[in-house]
């Protein structure tokens, strides 16, 4: 059964045109001009059960209107959007019990009292049993290791301690389906970590349906098997991080730490007649780039049958400069082919 | 950098004209606040001549002046400030090479100017058309009234300073706010003229800065005050500016120690 | 049915998180409830001076008026309690929160009335019926059996006609593109509907009346009690009156926030 069920869905605003000067802001005062702007430009997908997918894209290409419009927020201007098999927007007291939405950069914790009482009363709004709620409360908070955390007021929080709180208050009510607007945006590394960790279990163990927004090409990396990009309210790519990465990234690189001095000559002549670039990183180590076709063990062969090595590093293109790459040549003409 | 500063008046005058139910509301508004007051007014006075030095006709000057000058000064920089101290905002603005203080005083500058040219001067044609207003016709007592009617504006901001500085040292300052702007409207005599009050008060309310917002600027509009008494209600409102300068000042310094003492 | 029986249940919540809020911040609360009171005192000090100045504000002597401005105490407090919404527009349309609002299964006016109740306002509506004691006592009015019954009902009527008119004020933010300062403006109106409504002119009598109708927060339900005054029709009216702009607010709202839901943020 398909979680998240999005069809031709668009949505139009009205924005207010402010015009120039004192003159204009007089004539403002009494006729207002409007220009319609299309945030989102009649995107499809969906989204089976159980998946992470990441939802990418520059700031304001539309994702957090897509969501708002996912979580029954905002209104489409037309399309269809079936979640859980709930048209979010209507109904939606009844269908937002059934999700978990999580946005960074807004708390949903009352900011004075401790962390236990916001659960609670959550647990109340939410009408989630008793007895459920105490076994997810104990398991969530192990797994996300609060104990200490509970009694004090959100306000004295973290911004770390605080997203794990907020992750826990969107899932107290084990809805099916959660939605995450930058979960990691300001985190330290080790938080990061720990939280993709726990999204991880979740899914794998609720079989819980993550969408997700980001910046962070990591958070992909680490958790989505399927990537949506978005720009200027299209989607231009739609499918799996792998295919992604071949599709766009240029090649591989490697960096070689050497025993003694290295010029560029003498590297370019390690890999003579093979199609591969070289630059130096410093007085003992250089840099090989590799085409995406060709083998990497090829060139790592001849390297290290005639010089002495001391540390091999390979790095493969990251998120982020494949998302720059396709901004770069994708239009969306192009992302239509992409997705083809 | 004085150019800097006036930018701020500009870009609040340009602000406010983009809030423009703001500004439909409010002339309908500041209508039937004058008109409120000039029926419950003409109840009071009933057959009685004068009331406190009034008489009735001064009275319903004095209301629509007061009303439109309470326009004019009015502003919300308490909660602004205390906004921004809360929220932390005021600590960026501290490092900005500019006066935090005059910058707020510029922009409560600027919503004056707008409800002046947009909603005082429309507001008082309609109320002279309206009710029995008399203008004065000595133009030197205009010119006089428009120079306290800066001061009206200058001290009510001064106090709103004070008022929103307390932000920085009190968890929460809404209840001060809250009884800052009745006191205010209660005191300055908007409500009614200081000499309706009892002699003791009265001469108490003669040793506070409200009368200097609303009473002396309208009673000298009205022609309550004349010759020698006009300078000394300007003098009045000149000693509480440079009076509240001091408070301010004291306050913002041990703010600011505060601020970099235990960073907020 | 069940729909206001869990409201009332968030509602046992919501104040208990209130409480456990407010424990910590004291020295607030009371600064809260002094200023309060000394708005009132205020309004209090403004009839007391007029009425050195003459004996009766269009044939109402100052123990009737002090006696309006009692009864309007009482539904005052008891909105304050439940609607304090005077930085809606700030916290929720500006800030944002009303998406965290809307992705909540329960009603959006109902969460966003208790997350801001506001009890200590009720001690106004104490202090109120104190004031109201004490003239009813100085006009040496009757008491009858039925008397605190039909008070209770014109009170919460009255009530109702606040939270509809501020309810509505509240939504506007949803319509207009700032922040609007029309809510202090309005608070100012609502000081009229406690004066004898006979001293206003047509115009404004209507205002009070059936526009803005804060005269059923004041003179007319109070009038009932008051035997020199008595108009057992308007006092009447003030339920009526009070259910109408009750549903006229909350249809305001409910239309607000389908267009906000249309236009984000």
């Amino acid at each position: 059964m398909l979680a998240i069920d999005v069809n031709r869905l668009r949505k139009q605003f009205k924005v207010q045109k402010n015009r120039e000067g004192l003159k204009g802001a007089v004539l403002d005062l009494f006729k207002r001009e409007h220009t319609l702007v299309t945030a989102v430009k009649d995107i499809s997908f969906q989204i089976p059960q159980g998946e992470i997918c990441g939802y990418i894209g520059e700031n304001g290409a539309g994702k957090s209107t897509t969501i708002k419009m996912l979580t029954g927020i905002l209104v489409p201007t037309s399309g269809q959007i079936h979640v859980n098999g709930f048209v979010p927007h209507k109904d939606r007291e009844r269908f937002v019990k059934e999700i978990g939405v999580v946005f960074g950069q807004r708390s949903q914790l009352w900011w004075d009292i401790g962390v236990i009482e916001s659960f609670r009363l959550l647990r109340k709004v939410y009408r989630v049993d008793e007895t459920d709620f105490k076994r997810r409360l104990d398991e969530l908070i192990e797994t996300l290791d609060l104990g200490d955390l509970l009694n004090r007021p959100v306000r004295k929080l973290s911004l770390g301690q605080r997203m794990r709180c907020e992750l826990v208050a969107a899932l107290l009510h084990q809805p099916s389906i959660l939605f995450l607007d930058e979960p990691t945006i300001g985190l330290d590394i080790i938080v990061k970590t720990q939280i993709r960790d726990f999204l991880k279990k979740i899914n794998r163990e609720h079989g819980t349906t993550i969408l997700l927004t980001t910046h962070d090409l990591q958070d992909i990396d680490a958790l989505c098997s399927r990537v949506i990009m978005l720009d200027d309210g299209h989607i231009i790519y739609d499918g799996g991080l792998n295919e992604l990465k071949d599709r766009w990234s240029k090649g591989r690189e490697i960096v070689f730490q050497f025993t003694d001095a290295v010029s560029l000559d003498r590297v370019n002549s390690l890999t003579a007649g093979l199609d591969v670039r070289w630059t130096k990183e410093n007085e003992m180590a250089a840099k090989v780039w590799i085409p995406r076709e060709m083998n990497v063990s090829d060139v790592l062969a001849r390297v290290v049958s005639s010089a002495e090595i001391s540390d091999i590093k390979i790095l493969e293109t990251n998120t982020d400069e494949i998302v720059r790459e396709i901004y770069r040549t994708g239009s969306p003409e192009a992302g239509e082919g992409i997705r083809g | 950098m004085v150019s800097a500063y006036f930018d701020f008046v500009r870009i609040r005058f340009l602000t406010m004209l983009a809030y423009r139910v703001n500004y439909y509301s409010g002339i309908v508004i500041y209508a039937i606040n004058i008109g409120a007051y000039y029926f419950m007014w003409r109840a009071i006075y009933g057959d009685a001549e004068t009331l406190g030095g009034f008489t009735a006709a001064q009275m319903t000057t004095y209301i629509a002046v007061s009303w439109m000058a309470r326009a004019f000064y009015f502003n919300n920089l308490d909660r602004e400030i205390s906004n921004e101290i809360r929220d932390g905002s005021v600590a960026v603005q501290m490092m900005r090479p500019i006066s935090y203080l005059l910058v707020k005083m510029m922009q409560g500058f600027g919503e004056g100017i707008f409800r002046m040219l947009m909603l005082m001067v429309p507001g008082m044609i309609v109320a002279v058309l309206l009710f029995p207003v008399s203008l004065p016709t000595d133009p030197m007592r205009w010119v006089v009234f428009f120079v306290m009617l800066w001061f009206s504006f200058l001290i009510n901001s001064q106090l709103n300073l004070l008022t929103g500085l307390f932000a920085f040292f009190v968890e929460n300052n809404e209840g001060l706010m809250r009884m800052k702007r009745v006191l205010i409207d209660l005191l300055s005599g908007v409500l009614l003229p200081i000499t309706f009050f009892p002699g003791w008060a009265k001469t108490l309310l003669e040793w506070l800065p409200f009368q200097a917002i609303t009473y002396l600027p309208s009673s000298v509009f009205t022609g309550r005050l004349n010759g020698e008494e006009v300078w000394n209600a300007l003098y009045v409102q000149i000693a509480w500016f440079l009076v509240l300068i001091v408070p301010i000042l004291l306050m913002w310094r041990s703010a600011r120690k505060r601020l970099f003492v235990q960073g907020g | 049915m069940t729909k206001i029986l869990f409201s009332l249940s968030l509602f046992r919540e919501y104040i208990a998180n209130y409480i456990k809020t407010k424990l910590t911040y004291r020295a607030d609360f009371w600064v809260e409830v002094a200023s309060d009171l000394l708005f009132s005192a205020m309004n209090l000090i403004f009839i007391f001076v007029v009425f050195q100045h003459t004996p009766s504000l269009g044939d109402w002597s100052e123990a009737e008026v002090v006696f309006v401005y009692g009864y309007f105490m009482i539904p005052y407090g008891l909105f304050s309690t439940f609607s304090n919404l005077w930085n809606f527009s700030e916290r929720y349309i500006v800030k944002g929160e009303m998406d965290r609002i809307l992705t909540r299964p329960a009603g959006s006016l109902t969460q966003v009335m208790l997350e801001n109740v506001d009890p200590p306002s009720l001690i106004g509506s104490l202090v109120g019926l104190g004031i109201m004691a004490t003239a009813w006592w100085r006009l040496g009015l009757s008491f009858d059996w039925y008397d605190p019954f039909v008070l209770i009902v014109l009170a919460l009527g009255s009530t109702l006609v606040y939270l509809g008119i501020y309810t509505a004020i509240a939504a506007l933010s949803f319509y207009s593109d700032a922040p609007t300062g029309i809510t202090p403006l309005i608070y100012n109106i609502q000081n009229y509907g406690r004066y004898p409504i006979q001293i206003y002119n047509k115009t404004i009598r209507f205002l009070l009346t059936w526009l803005l109708p804060f005269a059923f927060v004041g003179v007319y339900p109070a009038s009932f009690f008051l035997e020199e005054h008595r108009d057992p029709l308007m006092a009447w009216l003030t339920p009526a009156v009070g259910l109408v702009v009750g549903a006229i607010g909350l249809g305001v709202w409910t239309h607000g926030v389908k267009r906000y839901r249309g236009a984000g943020s």
